[in-house]
């Protein structure tokens, strides 16, 4: 099932931490150069999904490969990099050191690789600071010495979770481009953020998840459209009309003139338009409404608490 | 590259501590006490007192000194070993790190093996030089002092590895007071065994071996100990009927070495079993 091409393939995710289940059962596919966002309530499993792909936590059932090779294995971990949510470095070491060091671990040579740790930094906007201890780093610089650190493998797989939540919205900017060139380049990136806003401004997929289990998963355009609006303005809204109407989906709002429907299928609306032909309503608008992905999200998690 | 990249941060850790450099001011002073007070005893004893009080207030001095340096040398294995995994989990140090292509057991091995260099690094240097000045003021010749160092260095290796393996498990605070608890209980029992030894009682001599088996760290002491002395003084106190708690007149038995390892290898893997299974 899992082809060795997938960055991130995982079957039936389960994670129970005592009594609590955190992953119910989770499918999670990542291809090469492509930006997922993971997106889902608190709590809903995204920094478990994340971490048992780091092989930081061990599922309780299913299984997850990056690139063909069993998250178990530390060798999945070759082409990976990581920016945990919660994380310290140690301050007596300085910038460049700490990257030194973590590519020692991810099998590089630090000492042939002198000019690049030095790119890298200037990369994340850390041009210059190198050389001082990580003691003195504000949060910002020490988030951004993290995406150096995920980076410095030259990782076919990127995971950050919650790469900017200490930066300012020019920081954000930077690091947004910076993910766009990873992609570029053909680097499959998974992204879990609050921020929807970023979400939408960077990723091309979107995976909502919420208590253990996905929502909805595919490209932006299909989540944002997962859960249409749509609106419908008539001469005269009676019972029989709404009752038309609400086989279609959700109706939201209704007035004398107005109705507002929730759909989860973009296709209703031309087979709605023929049914209220037919049944003698005259319809002066039939309005798809574009939504946010904020919009979507609150769709889709509200729908599954209601 | 990988090849020990975790042992070197870890040593570079451990010395950028500031303990380490209060620990070496302190073991300066220590060692100008030492010598002082050797001096002092073979400057006025030497007119007065016959050679043997003076050979076992030489080599008394000599082994209590080099009893507080791997007393020490003890308290920095707790230090280090137990703040060394559960902690750094919860302060989201190894997060990063074992998300590499690293195996856990890699990572505690290198981590152990960088605490024992530079433990067993601090008691080598301050053995040798208690030593030195020993032997500089009055010829000290200790039977054998690096099969003395080696025996400290497996009592520091147990420690080290029931350090990491209570710190699996438990904050930096609890685990050391566990792993301190039973290097006191060791050294409670070994008391017990000395005084049982000497009355023939068989039931505290019983409790002292049955105490070192789980946790042996005394009994290698001990038989350091034994290494430190010269010949005469141990032909003496042989005679005399016995040691005493801090220094032994029997080298550690071949029993005693091969279970140390065994223990303290033990230990370790067992680590390492709770470190992968356990959630990060």
């Amino acid at each position: 099932m899992a082809s060795a091409d997938a960055a991130i393939s995982a079957r039936g995710l389960h994670k129970r931490y005592g009594r609590r289940v955190a992953l119910l059962d989770l499918d999670l596919d990542v291809a090469p150069g492509q930006v997922v966002g993971l997106l889902g309530p608190n709590g809903a499993g995204k920094t478990t999904t994340v971490k048992i792909l780091t092989g930081l936590v061990r599922p309780t059932g299913g299984s997850a490969e990056l690139f063909g090779v069993s998250v178990a294995d530390p060798a999945a971990r070759t082409r990976l990099g990581y920016l945990p949510e919660h994380f310290r470095f140690p301050e007596w070491m300085t910038g460049l050191e700490l990257l030194q060091f973590h590519a020692r671990l991810a099998g590089r040579d630090p000492r042939r690789d002198a000019g690049r740790l030095l790119d890298l930094l200037a990369l994340v906007g850390l041009e210059g600071r190198g050389a001082e201890r990580i003691r003195g780093y504000s949060k910002g610089m020490t988030q951004r010495l993290g995406l150096a650190q995920a980076l410095v493998g030259d990782p076919d797989l990127v995971l950050l979770d919650e790469p900017t939540s200490a930066m300012d919205p020019l920081g954000r900017r930077e690091i947004r481009e910076l993910i766009r060139g990873l992609a570029g380049n053909g680097v499959a990136v998974l992204l879990n953020s609050h921020l929807l806003t970023e979400v939408e401004l960077v990723c091309d997929h979107v995976v909502v998840i919420d208590r253990g289990k996905v929502l909805r998963s595919g490209t932006l355009d299909e989540v944002r459209s997962a859960t249409l609006e749509v609106r419908i303005e008539l001469d005269h809204v009676d019972q029989r009309v709404r009752d038309l109407v609400a086989g279609y989906g959700r109706v939201i709002a209704a007035d004398e003139h107005e109705i507002l429907l929730g759909t989860d299928d973009p296709e209703v609306v031309p087979r709605l338009a023929v049914d209220l032909v037919q049944s003698g309503a005259h319809i002066r608008a039939l309005v798809p409404l574009r939504r946010s992905l904020e919009d979507a999200f609150v769709g889709l998690v509200g729908k599954e608490e209601s | 590259m990988t090849a020990l990249a975790v042992t070197r941060l870890s040593m570079r850790e451990a010395v950028s501590r500031r303990l380490v450099l209060i620990g070496l001011v302190l073991s300066a002073a220590f060692l100008l006490l030492f010598g002082f007070g050797f001096g002092a005893l073979y400057s006025r004893a030497a007119s007065e007192a016959d050679s043997t009080a003076l050979a076992f207030g030489a080599s008394m001095i000599t082994v209590l000194g080099l009893y507080i340096v791997r007393f020490l040398a003890a308290l920095l294995a707790i230090f280090l070993s137990s703040s060394a995994v559960a902690s750094e989990i919860d302060s989201g140090v190894l997060h990063a790190v074992l998300a590499r292509p690293l195996s856990r057991t890699s990572w505690l091995a290198q981590r152990w093996l960088a605490f024992v260099l530079v433990t067993v690094g601090y008691v080598a240097m301050m053995t040798l030089a208690v030593i030195a000045i020993a032997n500089g003021i009055a010829g000290y010749a200790p039977l054998n002092t690096p099969s003395a160092i080696a025996v400290i260095a497996l009592e520091l290796a147990v420690l080290l590895s029931v350090g990491l393996l209570t710190s699996t498990t438990w904050s930096a605070v609890t685990s050391g007071v566990v792993t301190f608890s039973l290097f006191g209980v060791a050294w409670l029992a070994g008391i017990i065994e000395l005084i049982g030894d000497q009355l023939r009682n068989q039931t505290m001599q019983l409790i002292g071996i049955g105490t070192s088996l789980f946790m042996p760290s005394d009994a290698l002491w001990r038989g350091a100990s034994f290494y430190l002395q010269p010949p005469s003084v141990l032909v003496l106190s042989r005679q005399a009927g016995g040691g005493n708690p801090f220094a032994g007149i029997a080298p550690p038995t071949t029993t005693l070495i091969v279970w140390s390892v065994l223990y303290a290898t033990a230990m370790l893997l067992l680590a390492a079993w709770r470190l992968r299974r356990r959630d990060i």
